[in-house]
């Protein structure tokens, strides 16, 4: 294409010419102002984070340390169990993708009322994981309302203390995550279902495929993309986006048990005032969001490609 | 042409010098007028003195009445945000004009950084000389707060379920081993003995300060400590943590103490299902309500260490009020802090919360309650201290508060809950150089 402009080019006046080299200068200069927007709203505070990732001190009497912030933050025990904590939730991701994934399958099946059930469990969702949190704290306590419940039924064995033992808590929190995010994945599943051309489905049953055979083989494998945008978006979020749950249901304990990189960041911060502290962590922590948001970008590339 | 340029500078200029003069005259008036200017007030109390909120609010419209010049925006604070919102604030310069902390190193550690003033350079000393508590917030020759009222931690107990267990009711356990025989015989009984919620991890901070301190002779132990010139690891600092290990491992607390928190924890004593429990002169006041007068007793913790500090009381100011370094309307701050503390007012803050005013203006003759007058006796007599007030901020969020958390769900030995307490104090060092230079600098006196 270029090597047909070119000639083009050369043969217009010199008028035509000094006119076309600047012509391209204005979307640039239109663009400036976003760009310049961008700039201040992302670029320099990113660039503020990584700079204060080498001091030490209160926000007005900051001291340089070099790297001390990350030597000693990789050898905080605390930061450590943040770290873990963020991976033990990674767990969460296929769970709530599987349970979606049923439950977006047997919606497809046109249930009588399926979209009213479809609307039941997309509402945790829409709910604030503020009030979710509350309800919670006061669900899991260890004479709460579910463990009444449990013993009540001849289960009190199984009736730990669900946000007070260190030993279950993060599994109290991934299972209020999984219960709220469920419902997003269904929409989603169950949208991408909805948009599959019926014919292949028909084909496969005309074949004689059973229902299990039809979903495996058939209709899973067609929405293997939104799976996978579905996969990287909660995964993206149970790294970065669960402080609220934490902070609510636990505030990190008991003893920082229940500790993750986003409150090991807002304590550090705002509570201690430790802002090179909390900038290392943030840096960390971009840094492996970074990844996953790569990751995202290339299946969403094969995608288009697809 | 040039002419009519001139006169048009001319004419510019002396707008500009006349507008310039108005606001400078304007903005003196209001900086020198003690009862003209904008006042924004962040505000917390509740949860030490139900009914706080509520007083402060009819306060400042009574003082609005008074001097129609002022305007007060009250902003109440959350406790779990408290000390960070604050410290966001003293960052950017901006935010409140009159402040609330809890006492000593909260209020201090700011101030340190130049967030605050003194408050002794705008009150007269006459003025400061009735005010309860000022030595809490003295650094450098200068008080930086204006205590409010007197916190008491009593210790609390239920008489008719002492006497259910067959122990005397007018007798509360006054060593550690009576407390553990009254533990004994209450959970024979079935009676859950103490009753307290450690979810958030305030009691296990005011174990620290109710028992921890014990050991000690004087509160400058404690500051050593958090310098590094003394061993936190001792355990004439840290041995408490083995006697709340203890305490958790005989059941003498509530099964639920580490899903509960502090509040939580406390609803099981006015609901007769704890025998015993700490809490505040307020919350006993209004226990004392629930369950009757001749059901409650309140006295000293039970003695564990053999320290000078075994026999202080358990009085602070808990939190306190101090005007911003970036405030405009200092003098008028200052006039309206002062203003609180007039009779009149002192008495309605009692009535309205049954908390003691830190004031000495306040006549002991308007407690009338049985059970008041003995909490007034045990804050105002003899010597009385808080360490958690002479914590680090940092040292006392990540320590103070975790290291309590690990005992009560089990989660963490004495010994584990130390090693916290150890690398917090190293952290603060490492990661605040300049409070930690100030920190030593107001201790060495």
């Amino acid at each position: 294409m270029g090597e047909r402009v070119e000639p083009a080019a050369r043969a217009l006046p010199a008028e035509g010419r000094r006119r076309r080299r600047r012509r391209p200068v204005w979307p640039y200069v239109f663009a400036l102002p976003t760009v310049a927007a961008i700039g201040l709203v992302f670029g320099y505070p990113l660039v503020m984070v990584v700079r204060d990732s080498f001091y030490a001190g209160s926000a007005n009497f900051l001291v340089y340390v070099g790297t001390a912030n990350y030597r000693n933050v990789v050898a905080d025990p605390v930061f450590v169990t943040s770290l873990k904590n963020n991976l033990k939730l990674l767990a969460t991701v296929p769970v709530m993708t599987v349970l979606a994934l049923a439950i977006a399958l047997f919606l497809n099946s046109r249930i009588r009322g399926w979209r009213a059930y479809r609307a039941i469990v997309f509402f945790p969702y829409i709910l604030p994981a503020t009030a979710i949190g509350l309800a919670f704290s006061y669900l899991l306590q260890r004479n709460g309302t579910l463990n009444t419940l449990l013993r009540d039924v001849g289960l009190g064995g199984i009736a730990p203390d669900w946000l007070g033992s260190a030993h279950v808590v993060m599994f109290s929190i991934g299972g209020v995550i999984v219960w709220q995010q469920l419902g997003f994945g269904v929409v989603v599943f169950t949208a991408a279902l909805l948009s599959l051309p019926p014919e292949v489905s028909e084909a496969a049953r005309i074949d004689g495929a059973r229902w299990w055979q039809l979903q495996r083989h058939v209709l899973i494998p067609q929405i293997r993309r939104t799976i996978e945008f579905f996969v990287v978006i909660e995964a993206i979020t149970v790294l970065s986006w669960v402080f609220n749950y934490v902070y609510v249901l636990t505030q990190a304990g008991p003893g920082f048990a229940s500790s993750v990189l986003e409150y090991y960041i807002w304590n550090n911060g705002f509570q201690n005032g430790s802002i090179g502290v909390a900038s290392t962590v943030a840096v960390i922590l971009l840094g492996m969001a970074s990844i996953l948001i790569a990751v995202f970008f290339r299946l969403r590339g094969r995608q288009v490609q697809a | 042409m040039s002419k009519l340029v001139v006169r048009s500078l001319l004419l510019v200029s002396a707008v500009a010098l006349v507008v310039t003069a108005a606001a400078f005259a304007r903005s003196t008036s209001k900086a020198d007028d003690p009862h003209s200017g904008d006042i924004t007030y962040w505000y917390w109390a509740e949860s030490d003195a139900p009914g706080a909120n509520a007083w402060m609010k009819a306060a400042i419209a009574r003082y609005q009445k008074l001097y129609p010049k002022v305007h007060i925006k009250l902003v109440p604070q959350a406790t779990d945000t408290l000390i960070g919102a604050f410290r966001t604030a003293a960052q950017t310069r901006s935010g409140p004009d009159i402040a609330t902390q809890w006492a000593t190193l909260p209020t201090l550690t700011p101030a340190w950084i130049g967030a605050s003033v003194a408050i002794s350079d705008y009150v007269p000393k006459s003025e400061l000389a009735h005010w309860i508590g000022t030595a809490e917030n003295q650094s450098f020759g200068k008080v930086w707060a204006m205590p409010i009222y007197l916190l008491g931690v009593p210790f609390v107990w239920n008489k008719a379920l002492f006497k259910q267990a067959g122990l005397n009711p007018n007798a509360p356990p006054a060593t550690w081993a009576q407390l553990l025989t009254a533990c004994a015989k209450l959970k024979a009984k079935g009676i859950t003995p103490i009753g307290m919620g450690n979810k958030d991890g305030y009691t296990g901070a005011w174990f620290f300060s109710l028992v921890g301190k014990q050991n000690l002779n004087s509160i400058d132990e404690l500051k050593q400590a958090m310098l590094g010139k003394q061993d936190f690891a001792q355990p004439k600092f840290s041995g408490f943590y083995t006697a709340f290990a203890d305490l958790k491992k005989r059941g003498c607390f509530n099964d639920d103490i580490a899903s509960l928190d502090l509040n939580q924890g406390w609803q099981l004593f006015p609901q007769g299902k704890a025998a015993m429990a700490w809490t505040t002169d307020g919350n006993a006041l209004a226990w004392e309500k629930t369950l009757g007068a001749a059901k409650i007793g309140v006295g000293h913790t039970p003695v564990w260490g053999h320290g000078k500090l075994a026999h202080t009381y358990d009085t602070t100011q808990s939190s306190d009020a101090f005007i911003t370094s970036w405030a405009k309307n200092k003098e008028a701050a200052a006039a309206f802090l002062v203003w609180l503390h007039t009779p009149a007012n002192l008495l309605s803050w009692y009535k309205a919360t049954g908390v003691f005013p830190a004031d000495t203006r306040f006549s002991p003759s308007n407690i009338k309650d049985p059970i008041a007058k003995q909490l007034f006796k045990l804050d105002t007599t003899g010597p009385a201290v808080w360490p958690e007030n002479f914590l680090p901020p940092q040292v006392d969020g990540n320590a103070d508060l975790p290291a309590g958390e690990m005992i009560t769900s089990g989660s963490g030995t004495p010994k584990q809950a130390v090693d916290l307490w150890l690398r917090v104090i190293k952290q603060w060092k490492q990661q605040h150089p300049d409070e930690y230079a100030k920190y030593a600098k107001w201790a060495s006196g």
